[in-house]
């Protein structure tokens, strides 16, 4: 992508400074198929400038459920608000004010990354040669505009969706997989657009299988299973600690043993990385520390104990197998 | 932060504001129309097969005696020549496109970039259906300046000026005009049948190959029927395919035009006798059935694709 993209990087530092306007909501959304209930009474809030991430196993219902806030599917039962009207009955002024890319982008192969601009910008009106250059910018394939899309990469694809997208100038984006066939720092430029675009007052919805990426992009998450919403909290919120203390020693294993006879310190264990993970005496690590020390152990490091959103996903969908945990 | 993305100005303020056009849509269509190379070999296939026909008629034994003692039956068959490349060639050409134009659009997803920018399953449908008359329309307009021209050249060649042009009378362009009808009823039928197909199959090969076997199947059932005639000697078989729609397209030119004119029809036409109303009905109750077919699965079935 351009450098342009990567200039004066502004970053959404804080979720707390979320705004009231609820952008999306779904309420009770529900879609059957015959005996198969895929999404099941959903109910989500995005709020406006949110990064929401939205996570699932393969099957969870996160594609039905984008496909039904798009309009593609129809919702058995529930509904879906976006910009707080409702979508069944004013689908044709609120879907322009969303931008989307679903799954691997569908192109039209034999046009050029331009045409296939111009082919989507003419549905709508309004979008100039002008703009059409701007997003071609914006996602770096100026120099291939004139190119058969079937002469690009899977990413440059990938961006070419992305540009799609970006072509209304929507108040709402919603992206399934936006990184799907980038490279590292094609990857990397991708977050730095998330993250603009968050910055520029837009709310984004990234359905993603990288969560890593996810945890480093969105401020809040929605995981769902078996089509049912498993819980939509903030990142923050979700991986900090409940409580304890990462602390790295030697003989961690007769620590181990010694804080365990602690009442306070019997769910006490030592994690992959060989450290040990406890509470604390009094929640405090001012008097974990103490408590260690006076029992022969000195800690190397002592922090708040956090877990990442790859242990907790698999946590909460039983291993990402699709059942419920 | 970058400049592209807060592009907040008068510009932005008209695109968010912006609801799918109708016309939008129909231009975004012929736009991809025109990208397709398949779009332009087919026309020069057209244009060179027209060009060709009008060669044979030179090329055939005694044409300047049959120009010059019969001018007016000379320009018939170069009518009817001119009007069977157009609604058998003219025909596949208008099916292929259909199939492409809807098939395609499903078979590689592309359907949803237009339907999640807001616009509706049967506003996208009407403009394909309209980009695609408006096709079949610009196909006729310039096939028959090409047909024109090339009878003026073989009239030209054969007889060394234009003078048998002199032989066209009202009614000779009356019948031209009931001609080209059969031809447009025929291209539309085509369409709306492809359209269903497309709707049924939601993808460019099932689209394609069902559109294109139509009329072949119909034809040939044909065949079958009569077997049957033969076997159970009952009237019920031929009967039905006076029901039937290629025998019908075929068949119509010959019932519609005055039975002096002794226009052939192209292709198997039914077993039974039928009539002109006949089958402008049968046409009319297909085109319906399609159109039907094709409006209700594309309002009702979710887009998966």
């Amino acid at each position: 992508m351009s450098d342009k993209l990567m200039a004066e990087p502004t970053v959404r530092t804080s979720p707390s400074v979320r705004s009231d306007e609820v952008v999306l909501r779904t309420q009770n959304l529900s879609k059957q198929y015959g005996q198969r209930l895929a999404v099941d009474k959903l109910n989500l809030e995005v709020r406006r400038g949110d990064i929401l991430g939205f996570l699932g196993p393969n099957g969870a219902g996160k594609t039905t459920t984008i496909r039904m806030l798009l309009g593609l599917i129809t919702p058995t039962a529930g509904s879906i608000e976006i910009l707080g009207q409702d979508l069944a009955k004013q689908r044709a002024q609120l879907l322009p004010r969303v931008g989307a890319l679903i799954e691997t982008p569908a192109l039209y192969l034999y046009m050029s990354g331009r045409d296939n601009l111009r082919a989507v910008g003419s549905v709508l009106g309004g979008v100039t040669q002008a703009r059409i250059d701007e997003v071609l910018e914006l996602v770096g394939l100026r120099s291939r505009q004139k190119d058969r899309v079937k002469t690009y990469s899977l990413g440059m694809k990938q961006r070419l969706g992305v540009a799609m997208a970006l072509l209304q100038d929507p108040e709402v984006l919603i992206l399934d997989e936006p990184a799907n066939g980038l490279d590292p720092a094609g990857i990397v430029e991708m977050r730095d657009l998330m993250q603009r675009l968050s910055a520029a007052d837009k709310t984004v919805l990234i359905s993603s299988h990288l969560l890593t990426e996810v945890q480093q992009i969105c401020a809040r998450v929605a995981i769902i299973n078996l089509g049912k919403l498993v819980t939509e909290t903030a990142v923050e919120k979700l991986t900090r600690g409940q409580g304890e203390y990462s602390v790295k020693l030697e003989r961690a294993q007769e620590a181990l043993s010694v804080v365990r006879a602690q009442a306070w310190g019997r769910n006490a264990r030592i994690d992959t990385d060989g450290a040990l993970i406890t509470p604390a005496p009094e929640g405090r690590g001012r008097e974990l520390n103490l408590f260690l020390v006076n029992a022969g152990f000195v800690p190397d490091t002592l922090m708040p104990a956090t877990q990442d959103l790859e242990q907790i996903f698999l946590q909460l969908t039983n291993g990402g197998s699709g059942d419920i945990k | 932060m970058s400049t592209v993305i807060t592009t907040a100005g008068i510009g932005s303020s008209r695109l968010r504001t912006a609801t799918p056009s109708f016309l939008g849509i129909v231009r975004g269509e012929l736009l991809k129309v025109s990208r397709q190379w398949l779009t332009w070999i087919m026309l020069a296939l057209l244009a060179g097969g027209t060009i060709f026909a009008h060669l044979l008629t030179f090329s055939i034994p005694n044409a300047k005696t049959n120009m010059s003692q019969a001018p007016l039956h000379f320009l018939y068959n170069e009518m009817e020549v001119s009007f069977s490349i157009l609604r058998i060639f003219g025909g596949i050409f208008i099916i292929i496109l259909t199939a492409y134009l809807i098939g395609m659009e499903y078979q590689y997803g592309t359907v949803r970039i237009l339907l999640a920018r807001g616009v509706g399953r049967l506003q996208l449908l009407f403009a394909k259906l309209l980009a695609l008359v408006i096709i079949a329309l610009a196909l006729v307009i310039g096939l028959l300046l090409l047909n024109s021209l090339m009878i003026c050249l073989i009239i030209d060649l054969i007889g060394g000026n234009l003078q048998a042009l002199n032989a066209t009378s009202p009614a000779f362009w009356s019948n031209t005009a009931l001609y080209l009808l059969t031809v447009l009823i025929s291209m539309g039928v085509s369409i709306l049948m492809a359209t269903a197909m497309g709707a049924i199959g939601r993808s460019l090969s099932i689209g394609m190959s069902a559109s294109l076997a139509w009329f072949p199947v119909d034809n040939l059932g044909m065949l079958f029927l009569l077997l049957a005639q033969r076997l159970t000697h009952n009237d019920f078989w031929p009967n039905i395919t006076a029901y039937l729609l290629g025998p019908n397209l075929n068949v119509m030119p010959e019932v519609i035009l005055p039975a002096q004119i002794k226009a052939n029809s192209i292709g198997i036409p039914p077993l039974a006798q039928v009539d002109g109303p006949h089958t402008l009905w049968v046409a009319l109750v297909y085109g319906i059935v399609f159109a039907a077919i094709a409006i209700v699965l594309t309002w009702k079935r979710d887009v998966k694709e």
